[in-house]
């Protein structure tokens, strides 16, 4: 058990919509812009906590270079019109950044030292696709230990596939039960209470007239999910990664535009604002692994996270693996023996998107409305992480 | 002044999207002509879909019709319902639809009042008369009505007829001519307004011919191609595979239009569509495009019809060896004796074939064209021939084969007993040997030789494409070794021209060419690098280096490699203008002269590139030091500061060297950095020479001085070759590349990063150099480089090892 003051509450909750990344519905809007829309109708959505009582947001981005450098926490912040004194931090662990904003913004209100704290993830991956402007050490290559520094992410799921043994018919049956669940819970409506619609308004240029013009759409549905899917169409794509792999456009998950956010209070805050909380943050958790297989980083980090939070694994009623790779996620299911009837009930990152930094942040929001919904105690959210890491948040419902 | 201008053709219309009229729009946008094209409107939706669908549809032709991917957005798309207005200010209108004169009338009717007073309607008809299509036309448009008849595909075929009607104002024909040899660089022929016109009249027939005689003998089809391909100087696809590309219902159609129009031909009974023709087309089996036709693929095997059968068998017939024999004869006079005279059914068919198309060409020559320059020249552009039908005549014997196809007729062996014509035989002709003379080619009407066109366009033609006997003038000789040759027209621009293989870069050539830059220096006013033929150049000569590696000659080979840098450089650092005149292929070193030429020129189809990789090597001959220098330059535009940031520009032009990436056209040429934007294309592969020139003299005017020698150039250093090594890890480990492959990119990676030094440090060419010429020799010395440059030199193909 971790030594803390107070515990951290979970009080909101939301996130945009996830849009197709390069040429879906999010990909002129701006990271920053998304982050400040979640900040916005987060802190909308628990209007007795006054604004000036937000100590920080902390917000996790992948690739926080260009449209999302610039620290974009504080330039959210401001954006979304919270008082000068909410100050912002941008922070990186790749695909966990979003679920370390969590943790961090937690642990900042369970040593003691803040009350109110958003904790967020933005990305947009149209404007700034994986690697971002990238420029390598020369060192990673003067030693073959550091070679895996330099995998692409699919090479290191047909790593993974190798050695753990996952066939391409398995990859490929996850990935459409991936779409189906994902389609049966936008059927069913239940996205509706995490997610807050995006009007988006691009400025086209009508070459014809000369005008600029506005062109408004709502967005409020992810745009991942495919109810075309089947196993004869994910079949017939070709391996992108290794000429003979087995990983494919289709069993990978989807390059998306995203933003999430969360409100984090102590005990204190919770009786002073009347609130009810959603979830109790438990606990996190990350771990090394060789950076050619690092999708099996969960493999690591949820022993820890179920030690450190003294929960048994069989007491977790939902988990959210964000599925990188249909090869990875399979890995981690059979090396830990994880339920897959409770492995990612809404269908994951190879149906919904996965917009790197903002997933741990969006998939906080699935969990807590869908425990909360659904019922059940504990959830876990957990991932990969590039270069060879995994993370786990434990949460539990109130 | 000419006395014909060339019309004013600021923008070009094309009516009708079918294969031919948007491949015609595909190509005026390659050579930089404005076009709207034109159908029907759209039953439902988007009313300009239909067009838009064509356009969609070239992105997945092959040969790709349009010289570069982002041409496509320039073709503006219009429908005859809505889009008439826009016809205003098209200068030129070439209808491309349907050959029905109905739907044509209409078309005309409709277009007519919207075009601009001085536009030119043209029609792409091949089988209508442009005398009855010119009745449909309003009567004010006449003047300025005539055929234009392009050759499919309209990028690569080299011919356009321009067919005259009644009233075509004959300064009009002249200009446009100009047009479409210039601006769409294009051979131009005169054909008279009589069905099918000269091209498809002969081309057409030869076809016909071909199956009858094939039919007549019993050879299998696989036969007759293996015979009429390149065997006799004629496409690799040859007869009934081209049938099964064209398409056996258009193939019926075409002889179907033969028998309609042409009622009084003496060999009109022959025009009936083959049994065989009619029994696939009625199956379905209509070629390529429906998997089936004379062949079809089963699996990885190429099967054939067997028409008694009527099934298809493996396609395994071969030449007979007394064909092969006889085949290898160089001089066509005896080949065409000893094929008349061998009993064989394979020789009696080539035989018949050439002599009936010579019956059938003489019998027709007065009425179908001018001279017999024209026919020869419509065949070989039109059709793909080496040689017109009058030229293998000619170069076989004139008298002799003229008494042999006599003989033939009289025998009642050709396909038609009418007598070849007077002049054949005619005292003219006789004497002369031939209907081709050095001073013209043979015109029935004038009964003269007539030479060539005096229309100004053709000054631009330095060296026309020649037809037999036509010596061009070989100018005047500076110097000549048996590598090179540099010599002048007579004026101050001097030209250099290799006589290697392929006209490939030995050790001879680079010193050819430094003592050409002397020369050029001494008594010129710029130097020019031209090869009568293509290609420009496949590149250095492995065979000179593959020898000297085995006997690890290693410092004589480095000496090579220096040479080849230092030429590059000088071909840069003279005094004089260098323009490289580029046609065809310029891979490998020759890329690297292209690359430090001060000016390329270079026709629409230029296929350039640095391909050493394929052998196991790098770009040693400066190359790489220039592709770094440019990314240099590129990226410094848009520098922050100190930062340069080159990597997604070196990035590049590293997986274009790592792939041995080849331009599929001039454009593409400049897509890829191999050309600069001040390079010159140029649609005429015939007008290469005289632009070059022109280039050179005026760089010259300007008072050209060589551009000082490239200092202080950021390079990526060890952070590029780190970021370039990571692209090469993951297709070495994904197992795309082979072990060695990504060696050879790490060594590319290296010289074009500037070597293992801090990103942003800077050096000078000289550097560069060093580094690439090391590296080269590093990869040079590798077995498993030497063992890709023997398979290469021995096989043709490259290894991967």
């Amino acid at each position: 058990m971790t030594r803390q003051l107070q515990d951290a509450w979970i009080v909101a909750a939301t996130r945009t919509p996830v849009g197709k990344a390069p040429r879906g519905a999010l990909r002129t809007v701006r990271p920053d812009s998304m982050l400040a829309h979640v900040l916005r109708r987060v802190t909308a959505a628990v209007p007795s906590v006054p604004k000036e009582a937000i100590e920080d947001a902390i917000v996790g981005c992948a690739m926080p270079e260009y449209e999302q450098g610039m620290n974009v926490a504080r330039i959210g912040v401001l954006l979304a019109g919270l008082p000068v004194g909410t100050a912002g931090m941008t922070i990186n662990r790749f695909c966990s950044s979003g679920l370390n904003a969590v943790s961090i913004a937690a642990d900042r209100i369970r040593t003691g030292e803040a009350d109110v704290m958003l904790a967020a993830g933005t990305e947009s991956m149209s404007m700034i696709p994986m690697l971002g402007r990238l420029a390598m050490n020369a060192e990673v290559f003067a030693r073959d230990e550091n070679l895996g520094i330099a995998y692409g992410m699919g090479l290191t799921a047909e790593r993974v596939a190798l050695q753990w043994k996952v066939s391409r018919e398995d990859q490929d049956a996850f990935a459409a039960e991936s779409h189906r669940r994902a389609l049966a819970a936008q059927e069913g409506g239940e996205f509706a209470a995490e997610t807050s619609p995006f009007d988006v308004v691009e400025h086209v240029p009508d070459l014809a007239t000369g005008k600029v013009a506005e062109r408004k759409k709502r967005v409020d549905r992810d745009e991942g999910p495919r109810a075309d899917t089947t196993l004869e169409g994910l079949a017939k794509l070709r391996p992108v990664f290794a000429a003979k792999g087995s990983v494919t456009a289709g069993n990978s998950s989807q390059t998306s535009d995203g933003a999430g956010a969360v409100m984090l209070v102590s005990d204190r805050a919770l009786k002073a604002y009347g609130l009810t909380p959603l979830a109790r943050f438990a606990g996190f958790a990350v771990a090394g692994v060789a950076p050619e297989i690092m999708g099996v980083g969960p493999i690591a980090a949820i022993p820890k996270v179920l030690r450190s939070t003294g929960v048994k694994q069989d007491d977790l009623a939902w988990i959210e693996l964000n599925e990188a790779f249909a090869a990875q996620s399979l890995a981690v299911i059979r090396e830990l023996g994880l339920d897959p009837a409770k492995v990612n009930p809404l269908g994951g990152a190879i149906a919904l998107g996965h917009p790197l930094g903002a997933t741990g942040a969006i998939r906080t929001a699935t969990l807590v409305h869908g425990l909360h919904r659904r019922g059940g105690k504990y959830g876990m959210i957990t991932m990969c992480v590039g270069t060879g890491m995994g993370a786990a948040g434990v949460f539990e419902a109130v | 002044m000419s006395s014909v201008s060339p019309p004013i053709i600021r923008k070009a219309a094309v009516l009708g999207a079918g294969v031919m009229g948007a491949q015609i729009a595909a190509h005026l946008v390659n050579c930089g002509v404005p076009v709207v094209l034109f159908d029907l409107p759209a039953k439902e939706g988007d009313p300009d879909g239909i067009v838009r669908k064509a356009l969609a549809g070239l992105a997945k032709l092959e040969p790709a019709p349009f010289a570069s991917k982002d041409l496509a957005a320039h073709v503006e798309v219009a429908n005859y319902a809505s889009g008439l207005a826009k016809l205003a200010d098209c200068d030129l209108v070439i209808e491309a639809i349907s050959e029905r004169l109905d739907w044509k009338r209409d078309l005309y009717a409709k277009v007519a009042p919207h075009l601009a007073p001085h536009a030119i309607l043209a029609t792409n008809t091949s089988g209508l008369s442009i005398a009855s299509l010119s009745e449909a036309v309003p009567a004010a448009l006449r003047p300025r009505f005539c055929g234009v008849h392009f050759f499919n595909p309209p990028r690569y075929m080299h011919l356009v007829e321009i067919v005259a009607g009644p009233q075509s104002e004959p300064a009009l024909l002249d200009g446009l001519e100009a047009f479409l040899a210039t601006a769409l660089g294009k051979g131009v022929i005169r054909a008279k307004d009589t069905p099918n016109f000269i091209a498809n009249r002969v081309g057409v027939f030869s076809i016909v011919a071909t199956m009858l005689h094939t039919e007549r003998l019993g050879l299998p089809y696989e036969v007759v191609d293996a015979l009429t391909g390149p065997a006799i100087g004629r496409p690799k696809s040859a007869s009934f595979r081209t049938a099964d590309i064209v398409g056996l219902d258009t193939m019926a159609h075409v002889i179907g239009t033969m028998r309609d129009t042409l009622p009084g031909d003496p060999w009109h009974a022959r025009f009936a569509v083959p049994k065989v023709v009619a029994a696939l087309v009625s199956k379905g089996a209509l070629g390529q495009k429906a998997g089936a036709g004379f062949y079809r693929r089963q699996g990885r095997a190429i099967e054939v019809l067997d028409p008694a059968a009527g099934a298809y068998r493996p396609s395994t017939g071969e030449v007979a060896p007394e064909l092969a024999e006889i085949l290898k004869e160089r001089a066509i006079g005896p080949k065409l004796a000893k094929l008349r005279a061998s009993p064989h059914p394979q020789a009696q068919f080539l035989w018949s074939i050439f002599r009936d198309v010579f019956h059938y060409a003489a019998f027709h020559l007065a009425s179908i064209a001018d001279n017999a320059r024209d026919v020869d020249l419509a065949i070989r552009w039109g059709f793909g021939w080496q040689q017109g039908p009058f030229e293998t005549w000619q170069a076989a014997g004139w008298n002799e084969v003229a008494g042999w196809i006599a003989e033939d007729i009289a025998a009642g062996k050709a396909l038609a007993g009418v007598p070849l014509p007077e002049w054949v035989g005619g005292e003219r002709v006789r004497s002369a040997g031939g209907v081709h003379t050095p001073k013209g080619s043979y015109a029935p009407a004038p009964d003269a030789f007539r030479g060539r066109s005096t229309l100004p366009v053709y000054e631009r033609q330095l060296r026309p494409d020649p037809v037999l006997t036509e010596r061009p003038d070989a100018g005047t000789t500076v110097f000549e070794n048996d590598a090179l040759r540099m010599w002048h027209l007579g004026d101050d621009v001097a030209i250099v021209s290799f006589k290697t293989k392929k006209h490939t870069v030995s050790e001879e050539v680079l010193d050819g060419l430094q003592r050409a830059c002397d020369e050029a220096e001494r008594s010129f006013a710029g130097l020019v690098i031209w090869q009568p033929a293509e290609p420009f150049s496949l590149g250095a000569d492995l065979s000179g280096i593959a020898p000297a590696a085995a006997a690890k000659q290693w410092a004589g080979i480095e000496a090579v490699v220096k040479k080849f840098q230092d030429t590059s450089m000088r071909l840069r650092s003279c005094l004089v203008p260098t323009v490289a005149a580029v046609r065809g292929m310029a891979l490998g070193g020759s890329c690297e002269f292209v690359l430090h030429a001060d000016r390329t020129v270079a026709a629409m189809e230029s296929y350039i590139g640095l391909v050493e990789a394929g052998v196991g090597l790098l770009p040693g001959g400066a190359g790489c030091k220039e592709l770094a220098l440019r990314a240099h330059l590129e990226s410094r535009r848009g520098a922050a500061g100190s930062q340069i940031d080159m990597l997604p520009v070196l990035r590049a032009y590293f997986q274009q060297v790592a792939t041995a990436a080849v331009s599929k056209s001039a454009p593409e040429a400049k897509a890829l950095g191999y050309l600069r934007p001040c390079d010159v294309v140029v649609p005429n592969t015939h007008e290469v020479l005289h632009v070059a020139k022109a280039q050179a003299r005026a760089m010259a005017e300007a008072g050209y001085r060589p551009p000082l020698p490239a200092r202080d150039i950021a390079v990526a250093g060890r952070t590029g070759i780190a970021t370039l090594q990571m692209l090469l890890v993951n297709m070495r480990d994904g197992g795309f590349v082979s072990a060695y492959d990504c060696e050879i990119g790490l060594a590319i990676a290296r010289v074009m990063c500037g070597g293992d030094v801090d990103a942003g440090s800077l050096v000078d060419e000289r550097w560069l150099l060093d580094v690439e010429r090391a590296e080269f020799m590093q990869l040079l010395r590798n077995e498993k480089t030497q063992a890709r440059i023997a398979h290469t030199l021995a096989t043709g193909k490259p290894l991967r090892n």
